[in-house]
């Protein structure tokens, strides 16, 4: 396979939040930040490097708080890397992320115009596919009610069936698909199916069996750093083996 | 649909970022690099045009149809202010510049038209500092341009200052009996306007995503700001030294212009124009530049 075919390259991607004890502490740093350093830098991710190429799929598996969810919002573009280098090629659709920016005194009509745009289509081509976004959604008169009255299962249709339609060449799905009931699901794994045939993947999940099914490639993230990465079913056998012997302990969320 | 993506595929957005600095294709120099960030709030804008159109349409549904009366509250809050500046100071033969007054409602057109200004502004110095948070489950969840909210929020309300001017000219046209052909120089007065607030807006909520202070900051100084602002008198009585010194609150300039043209028909000082041309396009680009270096820190923070 060429270069050209990379969409995503990660090199030695690092992370830093900075923590400040105080919002005094956070101004001393605006203004004497040359002199002297007013934060504790928390490191969410230390060293990540992988490659993407067009039309594989990339399953991403690690435990809470080891830095997944920094990783996608920094492919998603959403926040910088400290240190490292991104490179991202292609339109990217982060699904599911949308539920959670409804307007909830809005119509489902009217946030599907809002959620368009905010993924970033065009007037013009949100009222093209309108009809067939209420298609996919399936939530029926529904469509003309307030988001406060829907349950979280519609919420997640109504959002997977927008980011469905954004003719995204990069799409990263964050867990949450269990949300809907088996025959959604399903759906939205048949349609996860067709867009790999076009178009790059990355999956997170918890559960390995989804992961095994949907991915060809996976990678480990661990503390910040890829432990493991290749082939998913051995990525998968190593996580499964491990998190049956490493214990929950706390010191994984300490800040230092 | 691949005949979609490819089609899609040249202006596609590319990501590109090395140790926390955006790539900017192409080799530019100093001069060009320049250039490019003084176009970039209005390239933008324009890129994500069908994005502040929803968004503000939005907004200004929120606004006005949780109401019953929806738009009518729009117009009758400054038609009553204007109805109460007409009544208490109707009987004023001179203005508070000196120049005598034509008709009952011209001290109320004088007063009203630094007001409209003036509460232009307060409104986004109040809401800028709450903006960001306003909107952080779209900043934290969405590649929303942030940069973008204020251009929104800006707009939304010129909406409401519209209306005020709207108002305004109806009530010369009435009561003065006429328009002046400077009234045609109001867009022109807009646009160095909608850029000041653009800039302080910009300014002000980047450092409201990280302190709250900027939030009480602004209450305290806004009151305050209003008298240091020439809204219900004129500084044209002050000594030359003073004056010069008003000059340097940008409002002043642009209640002076606006009262000028819209209620004496005169074209304003050229060099106020100039000078407050300047201090807006300064406070534009400013604004922009602190916005953007702050940018990756407040989705963060927020």
């Amino acid at each position: 396979m060429s270069s050209d075919d990379v969409v995503i390259k990660a090199r030695h991607i690092a992370k830093a939040y900075k923590l400040y004890d105080s919002q005094g502490d956070w101004l001393k740093q605006q203004l004497l930040g040359a002199a002297k350093t007013y934060y504790k830098s928390f490191w969410a991710l230390k060293d990540i490097s992988f490659e993407v190429q067009r039309g594989e799929s990339l399953g991403i598996i690690g435990r809470n708080g080891c830095g997944k969810s920094t990783l996608l919002q920094i492919i998603c573009g959403m926040t910088r890397p400290t240190k490292g280098e991104i490179w991202v090629k292609g339109r990217v659709a982060p699904v599911l992320a949308l539920g959670a920016t409804f307007d909830l005194e809005a119509t489902g009509r009217e946030n599907v115009l809002i959620g368009g745009a905010v993924l970033g289509l065009k007037r013009y081509e949100i009222f093209e596919k309108f009809d067939s976004i209420a298609d996919f959604a399936g939530i029926g008169d529904f469509m003309d009610q307030p988001i406060k009255l829907y349950s979280t299962g519609m919420r997640t249709r109504l959002a997977f069936a927008i980011c469905a339609h954004m003719n995204a060449e990069i799409l990263i799905v964050d867990e949450a698909l269990s949300v809907g009931d088996i025959a959604f699901q399903q759906k939205c794994i048949d349609w996860i199916d067709n867009f790999r045939r076009t178009g790059t993947l990355l999956f997170v999940s918890h559960s390995t069996g989804e992961l095994s099914r949907l991915c060809n490639h996976a990678i480990w993230i661990d503390g910040g750093r890829v432990r493991q990465g290749g082939d998913v079913a051995e990525v998968v056998r190593a996580y499964k083996k491990a998190t049956r012997f490493e214990k929950d302990s706390m010191s994984r969320f300490s800040a230092v | 649909m691949t005949r979609l993506i490819h089609r899609q595929a040249p202006d596609a957005p590319l990501l590109h970022v090395v140790d926390g600095k955006q790539v900017v294709p192409g080799n530019y120099n100093l001069v060009q690099r320049f250039g490019l960030f003084l176009l970039e709030p209005f390239t933008g804008a324009w890129r994500h045009r069908d994005l502040i159109a929803a968004i503000l349409r939005r907004e200004l549904r929120e606004r006005f149809s949780g109401s019953v009366a929806g738009w009518v509250w729009a117009v009758v809050a400054p038609l009553i202010s204007l109805v109460t500046y007409t009544l208490v100071f109707g009987g004023a033969v001179k203005l508070p510049n000196g120049n005598p007054a034509n008709s009952p409602i011209d001290y109320a057109l004088f007063v009203f038209g630094g007001l409209i200004a003036f509460n232009f502004f307060t409104e986004m110095a109040y809401r800028a500092p709450s903006l960001l948070h306003e909107y952080a489950h779209y900043l934290k969840q969405t590649m929303f341009p942030a940069e973008m909210l204020p251009v929104i929020s800006t707009l939304r309300a010129t909406t409401y200052a519209s209306i005020g001017l709207a108002l305004m000219l109806i009530c010369q046209l009435i009561f003065g009996g006429t328009l002046y052909w400077t009234v045609l120089l109001l867009p022109l007065w807009f646009i160095p306007f909608l850029a000041f607030l653009l800039g302080i807006t910009w300014l002000l909520s980047a450092m409201g995503a990280f302190t709250r202070d900027t939030a009480y900051l602004m209450m305290t100084i806004a009151p305050v700001l209003m008298f240091a602002t020439p809204v219900f008198w004129s500084h044209e009585t002050l000594s030359p030294v003073w004056k010069l010194l008003w000059y340097a609150n940008i409002l002043t300039g642009f209640i002076e212009i606006i009262r000028e043209i819209v209620v004496f028909g005169e074209l304003p000082n050229g060099l106020v124009v100039a000078w407050t041309v300047f201090l807006s396009s300064a406070t534009f680009w400013l604004g922009y530049w602190f916005f953007r270096r702050q940018q990756d820190g407040i989705t963060d923070v927020i």
